[in-house]
């Protein structure tokens, strides 16, 4: 027996251009927008320059950033912390991690010693050895 | 003798510029967002010393070191100065090449950083900076124990 054939009209056809478009439309909103999440991980802040700063290790390793503002303002996880505090707080990650925890200080250019110090002082009481200093790169 | 006034394509030959233009467009955008106007960061990797009361508890023994360079950095009257085991130097990059010329006799020989309470970060960094760019491979910093912390 002979099964009918059915054959579309060329009005019904089916257009790809929007859909190509919808698309593309999504897959750059999701790019932009994981880029400015990424972005957003970090404060503004006008770091100190070095000639000799090495690119950052985008490696698994257990890391606590440390942002210093300005007015000598210390931020761990975005909320203010106290020197004690923090020693204690370190202690407690570096335990939990059970590696070698690196401590990132992200501070103002500004901002005076003595409110880093402290930071540096915590990190060595707590036995977090691996401590680093955000830079940019200095200009040629 | 009649000339056609209307030159129709087929449509297959047809250029369309509604996609080329979405297109053209979506790039732009694309570029436009995903160029990072930040100043890509950088890290400087550093050990720790402290010294003072809390030194013996803290830090594991070392070997008592020949000799050590040690760098106070003190901020007088708004401009930093310098002290290169206790020479004090006037600027930079007078520190710059007596480090340069102590770590070409010796890289090993430790930098102790001793940096006063006043002195901002970017200058500490430019030193650590000079010391690291000398060559010297231990750079560590003293940092004063406050008294009364009950330690």
């Amino acid at each position: 027996m002979r099964l009918p054939t059915r054959k579309r009209t060329s009005g019904a056809s089916f257009n790809m251009t929007p859909m190509i478009d919808v698309v593309f439309l999504l897959i750059i909103f999701f790019l932009v927008s994981s880029h400015l999440a990424k972005q957003e991980v970090q404060l503004d802040l006008d770091l100190p320059a070095a000639a000799s700063g090495a690119d950052q290790e985008e490696e698994n390793r257990p890391r606590v950033t440390i942002n210093v503002l300005p007015r000598g303002e210390i931020l761990l996880a975005g909320a203010p912390v106290a020197p004690s505090e923090l020693q204690r707080r370190l202690q407690h990650e570096a335990a939990r991690v059970e590696r070698d925890l690196e401590v990132r200080i992200r501070s103002d250019r500004t901002v005076p010693y003595q409110y880093v110090e402290p930071i540096l002082l915590a990190c060595a009481r707590a036995g977090v050895w691996n401590v680093t200093f955000a830079v940019v790169e200095q200009a040629r | 003798m009649r000339v056609a006034h209307r030159f129709e394509r087929s449509g297959s030959d047809d250029v369309l510029m509604t996609p080329m233009i979405d297109v053209v467009f979506l790039l732009l955008i694309f570029f436009v967002c995903t160029a990072s106007f930040q100043v890509a960061e950088q890290v400087l990797p550093s050990n720790l010393l402290a010294a003072g009361s809390v030194a013996t508890e803290i830090v594991p023994p070392l070997e008592q070191p020949l000799e050590r360079i040690v760098i106070r950095l003190r901020h007088a009257g708004g401009e930093p100065a310098w002290l290169v085991n206790d020479r004090p130097y006037g600027s930079l990059v007078e520190v710059q090449a007596v480090l340069v010329a102590l770590a070409e006799i010796d890289p090993a020989l430790p930098v102790v950083l001793d940096i006063g309470g006043s002195v901002p970060v970017g200058e500490m960094i430019n030193v650590y900076d000079l010391c690291r760019v000398a060559g010297f491979s231990t750079v560590q910093f003293a940092a004063s124990v406050p008294t009364g912390a009950g330690e």
